[in-house]
């Protein structure tokens, strides 16, 4: 979302009356997700991404954390796989059985 | 009041690498005290006892220098098919600690990879549900994967949640 926006605007998406988007800002605006302006009729918003931002942290980190680390498997597995193939072959029989 | 509807968290991932490597990299010292950590993290020095009841306990290296540690304790080791671990933050000692951005993240989650044999390729499943958590640190869990893995529905309903919760504080 970019700068203010009005009720109107913001209701535009959604097959809901304006009375009801109204009701929904309010919420937001207690719950300090939104702030509006006093100065102007039209009561701008904007969003106060502060308390989001908290959230989306905390959320987006245990993902992010195995997302991470199957990264490196990917590529460590990619390495060992060619360490593997690379004759005369350099690494011991896995079963540590020789022919 | 108790819950069974316990949250869970899942990831896949496809692996170009027959299923007996991949489960041997998640199950050889050698192997998983060099890969495991995210990438960007240097992984630091780790034990690993694999049986039930036995530990891997793990560290990593931020780019700015600060630790992390983290450890599993085993409950079931299927060769090549599955493990199920106790996922937990921790320290150098290895102790059991909370998340350090977190603090009503669950202590412990409880987690299960199966590796799948695709024909050469390996498809891995991990899943993770909180163990002995209370209200708050499951609902914490829950909105994580409100977010993550439900797409805006689940954001919304956790936003629901919140602004609930918020108004609840306010009256």
């Amino acid at each position: 979302m970019r700068g203010e926006a009005n009720v109107t605007e913001l209701a535009q998406p959604f097959p809901i009356s304006l009375p009801a988007v109204t009701k929904h800002l309010k919420v937001l605006e207690r719950a300090g997700l939104i702030s509006r302006s006093r100065e102007a009729q039209w009561r701008p918003c904007k969003l106060e991404a502060g308390p989001l931002r908290e959230v989306a942290d905390w959320t987006a980190h245990y993902r992010q954390f195995w997302e991470g680390t199957f990264d490196r498997l990917d590529d460590y597995l990619g390495t060992l796989q060619a360490q593997l193939q690379t004759p005369p072959q350099t690494l011991p029989d896995p079963t540590g059985e020789d022919t | 009041m108790t819950r069974t509807d316990a949250p869970t968290f899942t990831v896949t991932r496809s692996f170009d690498a027959p299923r007996d490597l991949v489960y041997r990299v998640w199950t050889e010292q050698e192997h998983l005290g060099r890969w495991m950590s995210p990438a960007g993290l240097t992984p630091l020095e780790s034990t690993l006892d694999l049986r039930p009841g036995g530990l891997f306990h793990y560290g990593m290296k931020t780019p700015d220098g600060a630790e992390m540690w983290g450890k599993w304790v085993f409950r079931e080791v299927v060769p090549p098919e599955r493990l199920v671990f106790v996922q937990s933050f921790s320290d150098r000692e290895g102790g059991l600690t909370r998340h350090p951005m977190a603090a009503e993240w669950p202590m412990e989650v409880l987690s299960t990879v199966t590796f799948a044999d695709e024909g050469g390729r390996t498809l891995l499943t991990l899943t993770g549900t909180p163990l002995n958590a209370s209200e708050a640190e499951r609902q914490t869990f829950e909105g994580a994967l409100g977010g993550m893995n439900q797409g805006w529905a689940g954001t919304f309903a956790q936003l629901d949640a919140h602004l609930a919760r918020t108004q609840e504080a306010q009256t």
